[in-house]
């Protein structure tokens, strides 16, 4: 019994060293998305993410989100600062570009209760 | 001389040919030149954007309008230990499954029951949208312990309704965990929707950190965690008000439906309502009072009614006419009654992301705080049909005048003992009783780039009683612990968001039995009858892979 126990936790541990793989957080971006940029956008997170398609979202997001930068600081100058401050690029651009994917109107996501 | 007429020969035969060349090429040239002058005009009137729409609409088609499944499926390993404390009563199974009868024996000395279960667990996931505002969304759920097990043997309740898919069963089955659609309308500046069918009330808001889901299902889950039948109304305020996330949601549904179906054995009319037990209905108010991504504030209120209670037959005899509480009883379990109303409450705060920009560990650590109550309305009926032979009554009532009693008062004597084991009343008790609950948690960032660390503690007074049946912790509901629970859990991603680990040590420390029970007299702080044994305290380690996508 013990015997097993270890070799069970040994292997969790063993698998999880191993691997551990960094990527973006859709919730992480949803968050963002509430705290940043919905008062400003004027539209709740599901209706921002359906503008574009899945592969609109890619292509705005590719290059350090330099045409999602350009793009949206034009519909909203009011964001402008924030989506040109290093923070957007280095910490919150990856997360709220996995949200737009996840929930892209071609994504077939569909929203629940 | 012919020196010279053959190469002039060939010369003049070079140069026609060249010059019919050059004509044959400028008229291919000039017909390659309308060709691409009407191709150009053809592709002029090619409309891009319609065919952006078209393939959007295949796409949509193709992910939309059919039913999309994703699949949640889990392995587990959970060790679990219960501390039993010594009691003054230990109860005897007979066999006699499912209509088990119970001897009630001699005391009984403490002990401590230690196993390790193995589980699979696997949800199917639907989800259609035929159109913009009409939405299906269901799940499948299978739950079972490795191989065939004794669990049929020993649980009356083990399938029970409102955690059938969320408790690990004895049997192959899949069980219909939710299935409703939503209905969204706009009412002026007031987006609302409406839904009925079988909620997705299991994991709610709070309860998904533990359970390693990043979104919450709908309610809030320190006082309700169950699967359920029913409907919602969801207001949207936000627009109205100006109030970020505002929304009010009435949660309408039947705990219990009271029919006794087809072809019943007492040929009753079908589906007719036949049964001790009305219906059990409960009527909710769910509000998000404030939700900015940082903080956010849930409350609920709710109302049940006919709350079920469990019925037994009690077959008490008193051996010794000298000792009137030398009896033995031996009681089996008769059904469901009505034992009352129950109402509720609780004020939840979520913060996700400590402070603003202090460092990456605050704004990536959550916590939450949690105060729930429950008051009680008994209905005081008899939950239990009591008798006792001749000879028992003559021997209980000689010990009582052996032991003083006033041979007048001995039947009024008898009657009370009588009654104080009629079983009325709710959680043990025919006043009404207020029990209340808190709940606090944090979880934090662990040592790689996505692994979390949790750790959560809740207290629950004596009379507490919480809706958290589908919790899935196997050594029993840590949120229904008249007590103290401790937790803390380890979450690792192993191969991006589609393999998880989860290390979760659970330790409830009970100062009153019942937790977890139902509403009536086994839900009782002194155990069932004042007699009966209890789970002094019970921990939990779970350790699980889990699949999604």
């Amino acid at each position: 019994m013990k015997k097993i126990f270890s070799i069970l936790l040994a292997s969790f541990l063993l698998v999880g060293v191993m691997s551990s793989s960094a990527f973006a957080d859709a919730a992480k971006g949803q968050k963002y998305y509430l705290k940043f940029l919905k008062k400003k956008t004027g539209m709740n997170g599901a209706k921002f993410a359906t503008q574009h398609t899945q592969s609109e979202w890619k292509a705005l997001f590719a290059n350090d989100s330099e045409k999602f930068i350009s793009t949206y600081s034009e519909k909203y100058p009011n964001l402008t600062k924030f989506f040109s401050s290093d923070k957007f690029k280095s910490k919150y651009s990856e997360h709220i570009a996995d949200f737009c994917i996840e929930y892209a109107s071609d994504s077939g996501n569909v929203p629940s209760c | 001389m012919k020196k010279f007429i053959a190469p002039m020969l060939v010369g003049a035969t070079l140069a026609t040919a060249a010059y019919a060349a050059d004509d044959s090429l400028k008229a291919e040239i000039a017909a390659l030149k309308v060709q691409m002058a009407e191709l150009k005009e053809a592709q002029s009137k090619v409309n891009y954007e319609a065919l952006k729409s078209q393939l959007l609409e295949v796409k949509a088609h193709d992910a939309g309008d059919n039913i999309k499944w994703d699949i949640d499926f889990r392995t587990a390993y959970d060790i679990m230990e219960h501390k039993l404390g010594a009691s003054s009563a230990s109860m005897i199974p007979a066999p006699g499954f499912p209509s088990p009868t119970y001897t009630m024996g001699a005391g009984a000395a403490a002990k401590t029951n230690k196993n390790s279960v193995w589980t699979n667990k696997l949800t199917l996931g639907m989800a259609a949208q035929p159109v913009d505002n009409l939405v299906f969304k269901g799940a499948l759920g299978f739950y079972k312990t490795f191989g065939q097990s004794s669990v049929g043997d020993y649980s009356m309740f083990q399938d029970f309704d409102w955690y059938g898919s969320s408790k690990p069963q004895g049997e192959n089955v899949i069980r219909l965990k939710e299935a409703y659609f939503l209905y969204f309308g706009e009412a002026g500046d007031m987006p609302y929707t409406a839904s009925f069918g079988r909620r997705p009330s299991t994991d709610g808001f709070m309860t998904n950190l533990r359970a390693d889901n990043a979104h919450p299902a709908s309610p809030v889950g320190h006082n309700i965690n169950m699967e359920f039948d029913g409907a919602s109304f969801k207001f949207d305020f936000e627009k109205l008000t100006g109030i970020s996330g505002f929304y009010a949601k009435i949660c309408l549904g039947r705990g219990f439906s009271d029919t006794a179906g087809s072809y019943s054995w007492d040929f009753s009319s079908a589906y007719g309502a036949d049964y001790a037990n009305p219906d059990m209905d409960l009527a909710g108010l769910l509000i998000q009072a404030y939700d900015d991504g940082q903080y956010k504030v849930m409350a609920n209120v709710f109302q049940g009614w006919n709350m079920m209670g469990m019925g037994m037959n009690v077959n008490m005899s008193v051996a010794d006419a000298a000792n009137a509480y030398a009896q033995s009883m031996t009681f089996s379990p008769t059904g469901f009654l009505d034992v009352g109303d129950m109402r509720g409450a609780s004020l939840s705060l979520q913060v996700n992301g400590i402070g603003n920009e202090i460092n990456d560990f605050l704004d990536d650590t959550i916590f939450f705080a949690s105060y729930a109550m429950n008051q009680t309305d008994p209905s005081n009926n008899a939950a239990n049909d009591i008798s006792m032979d001749a000879v028992s009554q003559g021997n209980m009532a000689a010990a009582l005048i052996a032991g003083g009693v006033p041979a007048a008062q001995v039947p009024a004597t008898m009657q009370g003992m009588l009654d104080s084991m009629n079983g009325a009343g709710m959680l043990g008790s025919q006043e009404k009783e207020t029990g209340y609950s808190y709940y606090v948690g944090v979880n934090m960032p662990g040592f790689f780039e996505a692994d979390r660390i949790g750790l959560e503690y809740n207290h629950g007074s004596k009379y507490w009683r919480s809706f958290t049946y589908g919790e899935d912790t196997l050594a029993g509901s840590k949120l229904a612990t008249r007590g103290d629970a401790y937790e803390i859990y380890y979450n690792l991603p192993l191969v991006a968001k589609n393999l998880t680990a989860q290390i979760r040590y659970t330790y409830m420390d009970y100062d009153n039995a019942g937790s977890d029970m139902f509403f009536g007299q086994t839900g009782n702080p002194a155990g069932l009858m004042g007699m009966m044994p209890y789970v002094e305290s019970a921990s939990n380690l779970h350790l699980s892979m889990r699949y999604r996508y």
